[in-house]
């Protein structure tokens, strides 16, 4: 049986500038330019892993200011395979698929910031029972 | 009045309550199709793409959750192991590259489905499902290194919470793995069907995302734990 | 062999949830007898059970949210009864059962009443008024509806087998945790949430990619219905807030099950920490219930005030507000926790913050109603209820966003009244508006219009009775989830409650005596036109109840307002449009796939609860199975021939015709 779901859709062709998530016409029909699409996204990765590695074993980086390096890198990394191994762009017709993101990112700030922040400043203000048991001991 | 219409445009409504509504001349926009769903609903590449996207954000949140209680919790090791006793740099960059590579096979397996090539697409997905397995493997061993030392997830809020993450990250890739060798067996089985076409893309996406997350784990909980 | 599971796990000597449990059984198996002697039960297999059609899933939602809400009521009878008569005594229900009478009432009016009765709507309408043929993912959906019924399912096993949780609806921990919670109730809670939270998540998907990616032609963002709007600020909601809620259970889980330290006192557990989480969930939650409840309004204020909704743009844009905004408001959920005062003032301000984007709302539904020609049907009956007595909700609910106001009445009965003010009103009035307004389109007549205004007023006057003394119990001081209290001062708010409850008992039977009636009287309260209220929206375009397609032809829109302008015109040109060139239409093909699932989920689930571990491996691998199975299939859809779907369109077009010539210049209803 064939899958009758594609070529008989009354209104495909309508959405020509809409585009699914990680998928770009370059990796989909140009295998050169799919692979090297890949491969800048790999050696960068690579590069900013090493970096982030390097960053912990170095005694030349200032120690307390290690962590903020290392979430930079990570940010920068995960832009890198955004752009490069999931495909999305700021084109237009990317605008759904970056939104959704850019909707999921802000809960998850959100959410981490507004945690470390409630939970931080109650354990300036409280002690865990555990704690003050450890202290009477 | 039925669904299908085509009427001219009717004069500009006069209703002096109706604010707040755009004043665009009905009609006029009708067919533009913008990206935006205006020129009918999308083709079915599109429509699963998307839901899947929307699925892996709420994943994504899924592990902020699990990254939250972990940021609140890593100290709290109540006397036992921290983060700089336990965790080995080297098994981490292992698991970093096996990982880091078998993304990298991901994409070219996705070349190769682009390319219509039944072979290279089966070599891609096989490299990436062995590189997945040797990454869950390492990290196994990690993990029973840690119980043998005593420091199993009961030992403290700590060890809890670095287990769920990092075992909550584990877990999605094993299910990566299952839903991979089906992958596979489709593909061998029924060809480059639109719809395998989907799945394809689909699981392509969910390999790319775990990938992401991991940079969040390596650096927030190895990383920066390691310092500690 | 059966892990935790013994006999003892009966209540045997307990009379009350025995003989509920043995009555619920009997009618159960009563129903099932019936259906398999009538000869119902292929057709219930293949219509309904299988059934991947928005609409019919739409049915079975609302169904099981009824049912449900009937069963929480019931509860909350038990609950006013005991406080009525435990004044200095023991009342009749013992502690340790009315802590799980409180618990489950909770748990299933939240999660199994109004979440199914909102996600029903939602599926029936959704696509109707976006003018296309189903949702995204038809047998996904069909999943969500069986993964949702599993959840109830197991809630309600546990009436009989074993206990429900005596924790409260959320659970704290460290009550929770396994050291003062041995017993298998808060795991019942646990997985029914989490298997019903899973389909919801997989709803919220679900919708968000419909509403985003599947509309008419020409229907822009800003020609959607204000439903569909709020149903995917709704929809977002649900995907950006129940995977925390999952999180969130699966850490208590690995407390309770593996020796987890996350919420424990000891080894450096954080129990405030699960308030914060469950909370950065609960909080979305409310809006993910009420926000499609403002879209059901606007579409009843707008069809009845026979106007245009007002500020539609300001609606779209305040319900998006809320949308964001609901994810930093949560803490006013635990203000006396501890946090320091710029922790408390921030969320206060933003718990004031957010109320501005309902008020906002409240004022279009009104500037909608004036210079209308506004019409008091039932649904519009409970529109007017609605604003009313959300307005005291939400005053109330300010109040309690002011953190020094919250430390005085935080946990008090005055809570209890505040978010049962907003709850009924805002969603249990609206789904019954919805439900009334809805009605005729699923089912082809309309409900009977006296017994709908009785229940209308006698659930008005019975909720204000029921609550107005609550909060007032609540002022002096009574706190919640009390078994029993010694306090005269109390006893009269008590006792007014408690007489006010018979209202909404009245209020029940009246619902169901209407629906009987309306069934005996169908035919002549058959909707013939399908356009029973003079409606604005594209469901009224197809026909009551509307074909599996929905509409033969996507329907062009060119306006806000699509079907009215359809109808204008054709009323205006005394005719209707050109026949089009009918096509074939694909359909998905129905599917078990979600029943099948949820019956290995209920499985595993249950396994869970009653540490039956090999159950559960048999449950994990079968689900693989299923997937497997599913994902092996060939043919995923069917066609329906053009003639078919050119004699169901003449069908639809011939009433519309007749009615055009016989009403010249009129609109209809």
């Amino acid at each position: 049986m064939t899958d009758l779901s594609e070529g008989r859709d009354e209104y495909e062709g309508r959405d020509e500038h809409d585009i699914a998530p990680g998928v770009t016409q370059a990796a989909e029909y140009n295998i050169r330019e799919g692979i090297q699409t890949y491969a800048i996204g790999l050696v960068l990765a690579v590069i900013l892993t090493g970096a982030s590695f390097y960053v912990v074993s170095t005694p030349l980086i200032w120690g307390p200011a290690i962590p903020t390096a290392l979430i930079v890198l990570a940010i920068a990394q995960m832009g890198v395979h955004l752009v490069f191994f999931l495909h999305i762009t700021t084109d237009p017709d990317n605008t759904n698929n970056t939104l959704a993101l850019a909707f999921g990112v802000l809960i998850v700030v959100l959410i981490l910031g507004g945690t470390l922040w409630i939970m931080g400043n109650l354990n300036d203000r409280t002690m865990l029972p555990g704690e003050m048991m450890q202290m009477q001991r | 009045m039925t669904a299908v219409d085509a009427f001219t445009p009717l004069r500009p409504d006069t209703d002096p309550y109706r604010l707040g509504h755009g004043h665009e001349a009905a009609g006029l926009h009708a067919h533009d199709a913008s990206g935006h769903g205006e020129g009918g609903p999308a083709s079915k590449r599109v429509i699963v793409g998307y839901g899947f996207w929307i699925f892996l954000l709420s994943d994504i949140i899924l592990f902020s959750a699990f990254f939250a209680a972990y940021a609140v919790l890593w100290t709290a090791t109540d006397g036992g192991p921290t983060g700089r006793d336990l965790f080995d740099p080297t098994s981490v960059a292992v698991e970093t590259a096996c990982l880091l590579l078998s993304s990298f096979t991901c994409g070219m397996s996705a070349v190769a489905t682009g390319a219509r090539s039944q072979l290279w697409t089966q070599v891609f997905l096989v490299a990436t499902g062995l590189l997945g397995a040797a990454f869950l493997a390492f990290e196994a061993k990690d993990f029973a290194g840690m119980v043998a030392q005593g420091a199993a997830p009961q030992r403290s809020a700590f060890l809890s919470s670095f287990f769920a993450v990092v075992g909550c990250h584990g877990i999605h890739v094993t299910t990566g793995l299952l839903w991979l060798g089906t992958m596979m067996a489709q593909v061998w089985v029924k060809g480059f069907r639109p719809n395998i076409l989907r799945r394809l893309l689909c699981f392509n996406l969910f390999w790319h995302v775990l990938d992401i997350i991991w940079i969040a784990l390596f650096t927030i909980v190895y990383l920066i734990g390691m310092g500690r | 062999m059966l892990g935790k599971l013994t006999w003892d796990a009966i209540p045997w000597d307990q009379p009350i949830p025995l003989g509920a449990g043995a009555g619920v059984i009997i009618l159960f198996l009563a129903i099932i007898a019936w259906v398999v002697l009538s000869g119902n039960l292929p057709y219930l297999w293949r219509e309904w059970i299988t059934s991947v059609d928005h609409k019919r899933i739409g049915v079975m939602y609302t169904l099981l949210g009824l049912v449900m809400l009937f069963r929480g009521f019931i509860d909350a009878l038990m609950m006013r009864s005991q406080q009525a008569l435990a004044f200095q005594g023991a009342g009749y229900l013992p502690p340790e059962h009315y802590n799980q009478v409180f618990s489950a009432h909770g748990t299933i009016m939240i999660f199994f009443a109004a979440m199914p009765l909102i996600i029903g709507l939602m599926n029936f309408v959704v696509p109707l008024q976006l003018g296309v043929r189903d949702v995204a993912f038809p047998t996904l959906n069909s999943t969500s509806f069986w993964l949702t019924a599993t959840g109830a399912l197991l809630v309600n096993i546990s009436l009989v087998v074993g206990e429900f949780a005596r924790t409260g609806w959320l659970a704290y921990p460290p009550l929770s945790e396994l050291q003062y919670s041995p017993g298998v109730g808060v795991d019942y809670w646990l997985w029914s949430l989490q298997i019903s939270g899973v389909g919801t998540l997989l709803t919220g998907v679900n919708f968000v990619t419909t509403i985003l990616k599947m509309r008419a032609p020409g229907m822009s963002y800003l020609r959607m219905s204000m439903f569909c709007w709020t149903a995917l600020a709704t929809s977002l909601l649900i995907v950006a807030a129940f995977p925390i809620l999952t999180a969130t259970l699966a850490m208590l889980t690995l407390d309770r099950y593996l020796g987890f330290h996350f919420f424990t006192n000891e080894a450096g557990g954080n129990m405030m920490m699960f308030v914060n989480l469950i909370w950065a969930w609960g909080h979305p939650e409310v809006y993910i219930l009420v926000l499609p409840c403002f879209g059901i309004y606007s579409e009843v204020i707008s069809t009845f005030s026979g106007k245009p909704l007002f500020g539609y743009r300001s609606m779209v844009l305040a319900t998006m507000f809320i949308c964001i905004v609901s994810f930093m408001t949560w803490l006013h959920h635990f203000f006396t926790m501890g946090a320091g005062p710029n922790v408390n003032a921030v969320f206060g301000i933003t718990t004031s913050i957010i109320a501005v984007g309902t008020g906002v709302k409240i004022y279009n539904w009104l500037f909608t109603m004036y210079g209308g020609r506004v019409r008091y049907d039932t649904p519009m009956l409970w529109s007017v209820g609605f604003l009313f007595t959300f307005v005291i909700g939400g005053m109330t609910g300010v109040l309690l966003g002011v953190p020094p106001a919250d430390f005085q009445l935080h946990n008090s009965l005055f809570l209890v009244a505040h978010f049962h003010n907003v709850i009924i009103a805002g969603v249990v009035f609206a789904v019954m508006a919805g439900i009334e307004y809805w009605f005729p389109k699923a089912f082809g007549f309309r409900l009977h219009e006296g017994w709908g205004k009785a229940v209308f007023w006698l659930s008005l006057l019975g909720f204000y009775a029921v609550f107005i003394p609550l909060y007032g119990a609540g002022l002096l001081g009574m706190t919640r989830r009390l078994q029993h209290y010694d306090l005269a001062l109390w006893r009269p708010w008590v006792l007014a409650a408690s007489i006010g409850i018979v209202f909404l008992v009245a209020a029940a039977i009246a619902q169901v005596i209407q629906l009987y009636v309306s069934f005996r009287r169908r035919e002549e309260l058959r909707d013939v036109l399908g356009d029973p209220w003079n409606g604005r929206s594209l469901e009224w375009a197809t026909t009551s109840p509307p074909p599996v397609f929905n509409f033969a032809v996507l329907p062009d829109v060119h306006g806000e307002e699509p079907y009215w302008e359809m109808k204008r015109h054709a009323i205006e040109r005394q005719e209707m449009a050109a026949e089009p060139q009918y096509r074939p239409i694909e359909m998905p093909r129905n599917s078990p796939t979600g029943f099948i699932t949820a019956f290995f989920s209920t499985i595993t689930g249950f396994a869970l609860i009653w540490h039956i571990w090999w159950l559960v491996g048999v449950g994990l691998v079968a689900a693989y199975a299923v997937f497997v199975w599913f994902a092996w299939r060939d043919i995923e859809e069917y066609v329906i021939p053009a003639e078919e779907v050119a004699r169901l369109e003449r069908e639809r077009r011939r009433p519309r015709a007749e009615w055009l010539a016989q009403h010249p210049g009129e609109y209809p209803a």
